[in-house]
Parts: C-alpha cells; sequence; structure tokens
C-alpha cells in the first residue's frame, strides 16, 4: 500500500545537538551551570552524570534569530569557551574574596556603623 | 650630584603579590577584555590573565607593571590600593547618600496627541477623571518634601501636562515656599509636547526657574507619523516651541527626546541633522520601551536589540563626524556611560545603577494619587500590572512607601552585583539592574540577561565605545569631552 505523502514538508533545519562529557574529577559542576546559563537563548544544556563524567548535552536553540548559524562544532567550541572561562572565574574568585570584603568593608563599613549608632 | 638609586633599592617591588578582584570577557581567540573593581579596562592575553591568577607575574616583565597600575595585583602588604579602591567605589555609589531626588507629578493623563508608541496609554476625555486634584498634589508634596534629599527635582509629566497648567502653577509655588522654610532646593522640569506652550506658561517658566523637556522624534513626516494629533501638525508645534523656548528662557533651559520606531531606524541621519537645525547641544537615541500603548500596538515588537545597535552605532558615528567638523555636539546615553567609564563620579541615572533606582531614585505620583516605584512602573499600571505600584498618597508616608516589601524585594532581587552572569560581567561598574524593564519582558525583576535586551545593548554600546577609545585618537578625543 502506497502512503499519503505528507501535506507539508517540514523545512525547519534538523536541530544541532552534540554531547560534551568532562572528567568530574577534574571539573566543578558549579562552572558548568554557569557556562549552560551563558548558553541560554543560543542553545539549551542538559547535565548528567554518567559513573565518573559529566556529560553536557547540548542542542542548539531553533530560532534562527538567537542561534545564528551555529554547525555542532561552533557550539561544542563556545561551550567548551565558556566552561574555560567560568573555571577561570572560579580560580580568580578563590583568590580574591577576602580581600573583595576587605574593600567593602573599607568602602561601606562606616556607613553601618552609622546606621548603628543611629539606631 | 644626587642620582637615582640602582633599582634594586626600590624593594617593595620584590614584595609577594596578591590578586585584586577583577571581572573579565573573552573577547576572541586568547584575547580578554579585563575590569578591575571600579571598571577600569585593560586587555589581556589567555597566557598573561593565567600567569596573573597563578601570580607568576615579576617585576621588569611588563605584565606586572600592566596589572599593578590597573589595580588586578597589589603587594600583599600593601594597604593603599585595597584603600584607593574602596575610595573609588564609595565614590561611584554615593548617589545613594541623596535618596529620592527627582518626584514625578502626573498632573493630567489626558493628551491631544494620540502617539502609537504611547508608553502611558493617555486619555482624551473626562477631565474630571483624569487630573490630578489640588489635593492630592498637596499629599505628594508632603511626601516629597520628607525624602532625604537635600536638592530635588519635580517634574511634571502627563499625558500633556499643560492640560492642567492651573495645578502646575499651584504645585510650584507651593514648593517654593516649602523649599524656603525647610532649606530643601527644589528644581522643576515640565515635560510637554509643546503643542500647548504659549506667552503665558513660557513666562512662567522663565520667572520660576523651570526647564521645558519635549519629544522630537525627526523630520517632520517621521515625527508627525509617530505622534498623530488633529491637525497633523505636531512636528510644526514641537520645533516652534523649542525655538520660543530657546529665544525666550535661553538656549540651555529646553531639551528634546526622541523614540525610534520602525520607521526611525533608516533615517538616523536626517534625524540628528534635525536636532542640529534647531541649535540643540545634542541627541539622545533611545529604543522604545516596553510598556503601555508600545506594546498594545506591537510597536514594541517591531526591532530587536541588533537592529537598534546598529541604528545607535551610525548615529553615534555620524555625531562624532558634526563634531569632526567642527560643531560640538552630544549623544546623551553615551556621556553618561562615557562618565561611568571614565570617571568616578556618582551617576544616579535611574537605569545604570545597581541598587535600582526604582524608589530610591525616583517616586512618581499619579492623577490619581497612586504612588510608583518609577515612570515605567505607572506605565505598566495604565495595562493592569500593579508590580511597582507601593501606595497612595491619601494613606502613605515617605518611610511606608521606601520601605515597603514591594519596593524591597524588587531591589534587592535585582542586584547585579550578585545576579548570574551580571556578577562576573566585565561591564557590571557602569551597568544597572532595570527591574522594571525586566518584569515587563520576562515576568521578573532579576529576568535571564541572555535573553534581556537591555543587557545587549547595554554590552553593545560600551563595546562599540570602548572599541572608539582604543582605536580612533581623533574620536577617542571627542568622547573624553563628552564625560562631564
Amino acid at each position: 500500500m502506497r502512503h499519503m505523502p505528507p501535506a507539508a514538508k517540514d523545512l525547519s533545519p534538523s536541530p544541532v545537538t552534540i554531547a560534551v562529557d568532562l572528567d568530574s574529577s577534574i571539573q566543578s559542576l558549579e562552572a558548568l551551570d554557569a557556562a549552560a546559563y551563558r548558553l541560554i537563548g543560543t542553545a539549551t544544556c542538559q547535565i548528567d552524570r554518567v559513573a565518573n563524567r559529566y556529560v553536557c548535552h547540548l542542542l542548539a536553540s531553533t530560532s534562527p534569530q538567537r542561534r545564528g548559524v551555529l554547525t555542532p562544532d561552533d557550539l561544542k567550541e563556545r561551550f567548551l569557551n565558556l566552561v574555560a572561562d567560568e573555571n577561570l572565574r572560579a580560580r580568580v574568585a578563590g583568590k580574591t574574596e577576602g580581600v573583595r570584603n576587605v574593600i567593602l568593608a573599607l568602602a561601606f563599613g562606616s556607613l553601618a556603623a552609622n546606621q548603628k549608632d543611629a539606631g | 650630584m644626587a642620582r637615582f638609586l640602582a633599582p634594586e633599592a626600590f624593594s617593595a617591588a620584590t614584595e609577594a603579590i596578591s590578586l585584586l578582584p577583577f571581572n573579565f570577557e573573552r573577547t576572541g581567540t586568547q584575547q580578554y577584555l579585563v575590569a578591575n573593581m571600579v571598571g577600569d579596562f585593560i586587555r589581556l592575553t589567555e597566557d598573561e590573565i593565567n600567569k596573573l591568577i597563578d601570580l607568576r607575574a615579576t617585576p621588569g616583565d611588563g605584565l606586572y607593571e600592566k596589572a599593578y597600575s590597573a589595580h588586578l595585583i597589589t603587594g600583599s602588604n600593601q594597604q593603599a590600593q585595597r584603600q584607593l579602591l574602596a575610595l573609588r567605589l564609595r565614590s561611584r555609589m554615593s548617589f545613594l547618600q541623596q535618596a529620592t531626588p527627582l518626584h514625578i507629578f502626573v498632573v493630567t493623563l489626558r493628551c491631544e496627541h494620540s502617539c502609537p508608541y504611547c508608553q502611558v496609554s493617555r486619555q482624551s476625555t473626562d477631565r474630571s477623571r483624569f487630573d490630578m486634584s489640588e489635593e492630592t498634589a498637596m499629599r505628594a508634596l508632603d511626601i516629597a518634601f520628607a525624602s532625604p534629599a537635600s536638592r530635588i527635582k519635580i517634574e511634571f509629566q502627563g499625558g500633556e501636562p499643560l492640560l492642567n497648567f492651573s495645578l502646575i502653577n499651584t504645585i510650584v509655588s507651593t514648593a517654593k515656599v516649602r523649599s524656603a522654610s525647610l532649606g530643601k532646593k527644589v528644581d522643576f522640569v515640565i515635560a510637554s509636547n509643546l503643542a500647548l506652550l504659549d506667552d503665558v506658561v513660557l513666562d512662567f517658566c522663565k520667572s520660576n526657574d523651570i526647564l521645558l523637556s519635549t519629544s522630537l522624534d525627526g523630520p517632520a513626516d517621521l515625527h508627525n507619523k509617530n505622534r498623530p494629533r488633529p491637525g497633523a501638525n505636531s512636528h510644526e508645534l514641537a520645533t516652534t516651541g523649542i525655538r520660543r523656548a530657546r529665544e525666550v528662557l535661553g538656549p540651555d533651559r529646553i531639551g528634546a527626546l526622541m523614540t525610534t520606531t520602525e520607521a526611525s531606524l533608516d533615517r538616523v541621519d536626517e534625524i540628528i541633522d534635525e536636532y542640529l537645525q534647531l541649535g540643540l547641544d545634542g541627541i539622545f537615541l533611545r529604543p522604545l520601551s516596553p510598556f503601555g500603548f508600545a506594546i498594545k500596538t506591537k510597536q514594541f515588537q517591531k526591532y530587536d536589540a541588533k537592529k537598534w545597535l546598529s541604528f545607535y552605532e551610525r548615529g553615534l558615528r555620524r555625531v562624532l563626524e558634526i563634531n569632526r567638523q567642527g560643531t560640538p555636539f552630544r549623544e546623551f546615553y553615551a556621556a553618561l556611560i562615557l562618565t561611568r567609564m571614565l570617571s568616578d563620579r556618582p551617576i544616579g541615572y535611574v537605569d545604570l545603577r545597581s541598587p535600582a533606582g526604582i524608589g530610591l531614585g525616583a517616586l512618581v505620583y499619579n492623577y490619581d494619587g497612586s504612588v510608583f516605584a518609577s515612570d515605567e512602573g505607572r506605565m505598566l499600571a495604565e495595562t493592569g500590572d500593579n508590580a511597582f505600584r507601593l501606595g497612595n498618597v491619601d494613606r502613605d508616608t515617605y518611610e511606608s512607601l521606601v520601605l515597603s516589601d514591594k519596593l524591597i524585594d524588587a531591589i534587592s532581587s535585582s542586584l547585579t552585583q550578585c545576579a548570574p552572569e551580571c556578577s562576573t560581567c566585565v561591564y557590571e561598574s557602569h551597568c544597572g539592574a532595570d527591574p522594571v524593564y525586566h518584569h515587563a519582558t520576562q515576568g521578573d525583576a532579576l529576568g535571564i540577561k541572555p535573553l534581556s535586551a537591555f543587557c545587549a545593548r547595554q554590552k553593545g554600546i560600551m563595546g562599540l565605545l570602548l572599541d572608539i577609545l582604543e582605536n580612533s585618537p581623533e574620536d577617542a578625543a571627542i568622547l573624553r569631552r563628552w564625560v562631564s
């Protein structure tokens, strides 16, 4: 029996998907989360833990306006760059949290003291 | 003869170094834009940024000197840089010490224009229903004068505020009496389309030192298309009013604002030339806001951030060209951002601050006595969303409005200093929270910044300004002159 041809052809491009896996003993989940957040609008990222790996399933946005022209390699490179940057940010934060608090206290600590005096 | 000591004698440079907080953004292959805690920018390679984080910079290697002067590293035992950063940070945020300097009185919602992009959902009829009463105005003045700012600005808005000119008259005379008795300075602005401007209004503005602010969208056909009114003569009335106000009040006592519609996108040169021909000293290239009739009539959806940025860049480059030809002329939004980027002056501009300017920067008294945290908040309310309605002049005081849970929740939940992406954004020091915009577009005061057109525009404009500052010396000199 012959099947009816479809009434309309689906012209939307097949979605760009890719899986990136990273070693969970050296890669923090926080950095992956932050990278996934920055990717919102360009792609979604679902992170699964499989044994000692984090597997990041990336699905490019279907909106051509948001996605632009994105190949699987582009998407992978973009994501890995974001992860590398988040790892760098975590290192900076780790080394500067104390001094950041000192600077904030120097800048605004007297305001808290004034408030205490007033109260 | 006195001689310099040998380099080794300057021992401070040999002590251990420690890292100071900074944000960064990847800008290309192995290239980063880096900003210190107060937003001074520097470019580093990937290798340099890694060396810095690993504290492998050493005196004489170039990176050490670059990072030290940019306040990215300091001597472990040195306090001067921390104190300097704290001082600069405190100075940049000191707008917070002058709480609520702006008080907007919506003296009527009536208007004789019928602009499809109107953000305040003007009304055309029923004077008694849409005009502010004197009683409401006096209660609003009580609240305005109770705010802690030592100098306040009262801005009259509408609808078209000159349709309730008698109330403006009463408010100004009462406010001046209170100003004298309380020792709190007060300035006045009337935001008007100038269609009703006459000699009586001009004399009143002159004798009370009142500034005028108006709308001018560009050449006649564009302006009249955007701003329809009976007689189709909005442009003629606005430009005649601007000329007349400049003559009577002085060239610096009237300013004009434009709003970008889809029809404006290809005409930025003509729009700027219109401002230039009228003798105005600059232009504020503004996108449409997602409020009021701009949403109802779908004007807001007609162009995205990318198209607007392209319009903005063409406009900014045209403005720079005008300056290169010898006529001083500014793009005011760039001037605001540049003042944040190149100085530590406290800029309390509502869209460019965190904590947000809602309530802390401005309060809006609507014609019916409702009080809103911002002008955009009352625009939302006109289409049924009361998220930023803080109370009513009949029942509330300044304290109850500013300390309301609604305001505190919106401000604290939208702080860029601790928001995802914003807190680590290289532009954070120069940006703002804008909770009303994000509430209007995403239903959340914080918003998801990768989806935010506000974020895209801010990053786009700051990236463009940095590019000009770094790569076009003649234009950079012009931009530096705009820093007020």
